[in-house]
């Protein structure tokens, strides 16, 4: 697999930093994200080092780019370099290393392998399970968790030679230092849709491509179970049915499969407001980056606000779409509201159906004297925040072109792949989750 | 400088590479020690080819990451003549798994537990024979692996410290011991004369390059420099660390100094107090907690009897290696700056390096929607708990540090040299990390799924 076939090279500057860490800089690209757009990068913790994609990607649209590489531990990423980036830039690394003098950096060609888009695709699965754009206004349908997390097993698996065991055993058991060397945890932790992957698997699926992506998943959740010394009914049950011991199953359709059990009804939810004199409604920033997955629909347009006059009082009342797995209790998401610049207030939402609601008087000083108040609402989760980004548009415009890019991947999933070899090495192939989801598509 | 585009054949390789390629050329029979796409598992590699065939040790040589072209051929040789040793170490892993399987076993990692026994089996009876007399052999090892506590389990340290002579006399023996503690008489100067030499030694260890050996280490361990600063801990003698704001014992005990520790009957892993405060069963129970290189312990009675005079030593531990390793790791500590604030002068190249692997976490985390607020957030509850432990990040530090340390003591495993230290003091720097980052996935998970947290894993008895 790895290193065996010779891609076109791309060259890639190796240098050291003042603490020591080595980096690799693909040629032309930006060497730092601004920590505003992090939900554009897919990152993947491997020994030794950490790799980060682009995911937006870039001109050329090449899906097989190779990552750039936060090197901590050279002796450690020596196992893997060679074989994700080629031997040169193997041995321009291991010379960084030890170099004394120049630090400012060589130019080495490397040759991107099989390996480096397997990386790819898993960087990627680890993104899409934070960052997936669900939006019901949007028409952009979830990933089911379990789904997602099971391949993302079988790629972790199918990428074990980026991954070691670090430490020295003394003491305490948890030493491993890589987040993302856990295929038996994220079988453990989403076993419980294995049963419906192999309904699915059963029901061999039409298209060829679909049906042979499934059984190559379940082998590798085998193979990686049976690595881990995993055990347990639902891993009997695969590990017999892939000895072909299991029946053939009706024709299953996996958007029923894997359908969220929790439908959306928009039109649920009274009114917040009611009577009051009108004074100032809008659309308020729906910031992904200030609450965690899972909480808020990602539309652009779903939070709004409504000022209002009640008597002599001044009242802001916020509505957001909530996302549909949100919970109902537990959490404490607030919308942060500033009036003329001035400084933020919080207002509690609290979910009812399919909406996070909540009201508070303002001092009504803050809403006289200018005719027009300028007031500006954003919604975050306290503790999760990690500060607003700039209002320049800038994060706006990703946005849009993170649900550009899901839309394209969810066309692309309904239609027979255009490749050829393993599903699991590029990261342009649709991820079964995606399949499905595209298959729940006419729900919206 | 244009780039480089010469072929490296015929120079150096890496020794990854070398040992991948003639693993491939090993031809089939290798599946259950190779990974998806054929190359050999990681820890094949790690548990096998360099410690049982390529043995670094007696071939230096071999030691390099990179070989030259002889070196690489003979690296290449060693592995294709175990074609056939290796191919009947696969045969006795599969074996193992099934016999592991057959008896419910779920516990550990297979490759970590009977990797070495496969080929230690290989080499003693070549490939399993296709009787039953292989499945009773592999069935004896999983059990044999399963029950290598030898009787030191928490079960066996309750029961032992169940009965009230024994504990009354443990008590007393405590009390004695604690009276005969030598007296301080570390001056805050020469605890801060100290301090600067462990940052002297830490100032050659973190970046890929440094030696990681300095002079200081070894006078430090001579001097006694490690006792020296548990005395200083129980007279609570200030300005150690060159930070007002700092307390000398970087939360090593809950209290002003630590106290007389007691024996203690119970224990649970959510809450376990400050290092210092823990009594004899709760020290003890850590260490039988963990399963690593339990077969180097001591039996109970023996550990309970060692761990009565090691709690009353400075800093609850005997070797003086291990007393000076938590001298270096308390200075790195106080300079740990996990949010980026900047933080105090004084850094040395191993700060250099701790710190900026923590930005590069937060950086990590940011990317995988996994943030705390750098500021306090009154509203923020669990979250904001979490983020307070990273504005001090000493104390988790200490904690853990002292932990492995105190696994080492009671093992024997002193720290010979600055290269060994550091070696622990970066690993514990990168398990507070990942620490933190169990805690933030669990925090949100609990919150996501509108529950409250749990403690995850808590053990007690």
């Amino acid at each position: 697999m790895a290193g065996a076939e010779a891609r076109a090279g791309v060259e890639v500057r190796v240098s050291r930093g003042e603490d020591g860490t080595i980096r690799i800089a693909v040629d032309g690209e930006v060497a730092a994200v601004e920590p505003d757009l992090d939900f554009t990068r897919a990152v993947l913790d491997v020994a030794g080092a950490v790799l980060t994609w682009p995911v937006l990607g870039d001109a050329d649209g090449d899906p097989d780019r190779l990552p750039s590489a936060e090197i901590h531990d050279p002796g450690r990423a020596q196992q893997w370099l060679w074989a994700v980036y080629g031997e040169r830039v193997a041995a321009a690394v291991h010379d960084c290393g030890r170099a004394t003098g120049d630090l400012t950096g060589v130019r080495v060609i490397a040759h991107p392998t099989a390996l480096a888009g397997s990386a790819a695709r898993l960087a990627l699965g680890h993104w899409a399970a934070r960052w997936w754009p669900t939006s019901y206004p949007d028409a952009i349908p979830a990933l089911q968790p379990d789904l997602l997390g099971l391949e993302l097993a079988t790629l972790t698996h199918h990428c074990q030679q980026l991954f070691d065991g670090g430490g020295d055993g003394y003491g305490d058991d948890a030493d491993d230092d890589q987040l993302d060397d856990c295929a038996a945890e994220l079988i453990a932790e989403h076993e419980a849709a294995l049963d419906r992957l192999l309904q699915w698997w059963r029901g061999a699926p039409q298209q060829a491509d679909v049906a042979s992506h499934l059984e190559s998943v379940l082998r590798l959740i085998d193979d990686a179970a049976d690595a881990a010394g995993l055990d347990g009914p639902a891993l009997r049950e695969l590990r017999s049915a892939l000895d072909g011991r299991g029946p053939a199953g009706p024709q299953a359709d996996p958007g029923a499969l894997f359908a969220r059990r929790d439908g959306h009804a928009l039109a649920a939810g009274e009114p917040l407001g009611t009577g009051g004199r009108l004074i100032a409604r809008g659309q308020g920033t729906n910031d992904w980056r200030r609450y965690p997955p899972g909480f808020v629909d990602a539309a652009e347009n779903a939070v709004t606000w409504t000022a209002r006059a009640v008597g002599a009082r001044r009242r802001i009342e916020v509505e957001v779409v909530a996302h549909s797995a949100a919970p109902t209790a537990g959490a404490s998401l607030v919308a942060e509201v500033h009036v003329n610049g001035g400084d933020p207030h919080r207002v509690p939402l609290t979910r009812r159906d399919d909406l996070w609601t909540g009201r508070r008087e303002l001092d009504p000083e803050l809403l006289g004297g200018v005719p027009t108040p300028r007031i500006e609402v954003g919604i975050l989760l306290p503790g999760f925040d990690p500060a607003p980004g700039a209002p320049d548009g800038r994060i706006a415009r990703a946005r849009e072109a993170v649900r550009a890019l899901v839309r394209r991947r969810l066309t692309a999933a309904t239609e027979p792949t255009a490749h050829d070899g393993s599903p699991h090495d590029t990261p342009s192939a649709p991820f079964l989750a995606e399949t499905a989801a595209a298959a729940t598509d006419e729900d919206y | 400088m244009p780039p480089s585009s010469q072929q490296p054949t015929g120079e150096r390789r890496p020794r990854a590479l070398v040992i991948d390629h003639a693993w491939r050329g090993l031809g089939p029979g290798l599946e259950p020690l190779s990974g998806p796409g054929g190359a050999p598992l990681t820890r094949t590699v790690k548990l096998i080819v360099l410690p049982l065939i390529v043995r670094p040790a007696l071939r230096p040589e071999l030691a390099a990451d990179f070989l030259e072209p002889a070196q690489a051929a003979r690296l290449d040789g060693l592995i294709r003549d175990s074609g056939a040793h290796l191919a009947a170490t696969a045969q006795w892993f599969t074996l193992l798994k099934k016999a592991r399987r057959a008896l419910g076993i779920v516990a550990g990692n297979p490759q970590d537990l009977y990797f070495q026994r496969c080929f230690e089996l290989a080499t003693e009876h070549g490939a399993p024979a296709a009787d039953a007399g292989a499945d009773v052999t592999a069935r004896a090892v999983v059990e044999e692996v399963a029950d290598t506590s030898g009787g030191r389990t928490v079960d066996a340290l309750k029961d032992h410290l169940a009965d009230a002579a024994r504990r009354f006399r443990l008590d007393g023996e405590l009390a004695a011991a604690w009276e005969r503690r030598p007296p301080d008489t570390t001056d805050a100067a020469s605890a801060a004369a100290i301090t600067a030499r462990a940052a002297e030694a830490l100032d050659t260890c973190g970046a890929p390059g440094l030696t990681c050996t300095s002079p200081s280490y070894t006078a430090m361990v001579e001097a006694g420099h490690g006792g020296l600063f548990g005395r200083a801990l129980w007279a609570d003698t200030r300005g150690v660390w060159g930070r007002d704001d700092l307390p000398t014992h970087l939360g090593l005990t809950g209290r002003r100094t630590p106290p007389r520790p007691e024996v203690g009957r119970g224990a649970s892993t959510a809450t376990l107090p400050a290092p210092l405060d823990r009594t004899l069963f709760e020290r003890l129970f850590v260490v039988l907690q963990s399963s690593a290189h339990r077969e180097e312990l001591p039996t109970v009675p023996e550990l309970v009897a060692r761990e009565t005079g090691r709690s009353c030593a400075p800093l609850g531990l005997y070797d003086e290696s291990l007393r000076v390793a938590v001298v270096l790791g308390g200075r790195l500590a106080a300079g740990l700056d996990p949010l980026g604030t900047g933080g105090p002068p004084g850094r040395t190249a191993a700060h250099r390096a701790v710190n900026s692997r923590w930005q590069r976490e937060a950086s990590v985390l940011r990317a995988r929607r996994m943030t705390v607020s750098p500021h306090p957030d009154p509203d923020g509850g669990v979250l904001d708990a979490l983020a307070q432990d990273l504005r001090t990040p000493w104390a988790a530090y200490m904690r853990r540090l002292w932990v492995r340390l105190h696994g080492r003591d009671v093992r024997d495993a002193p720290l010979p040299d600055l290269a060994s230290a550091w070696s622990v003091l970066d690993g514990v720097a990168r398990s507070v990390m990942m620490d933190h980052r169990a805690r933030v996935r669990s925090a949100l998970r609990s919150l996501s799924t509108g529950s409250h947290a749990s403690a995850a894993g808590a053990r007690s008895a």
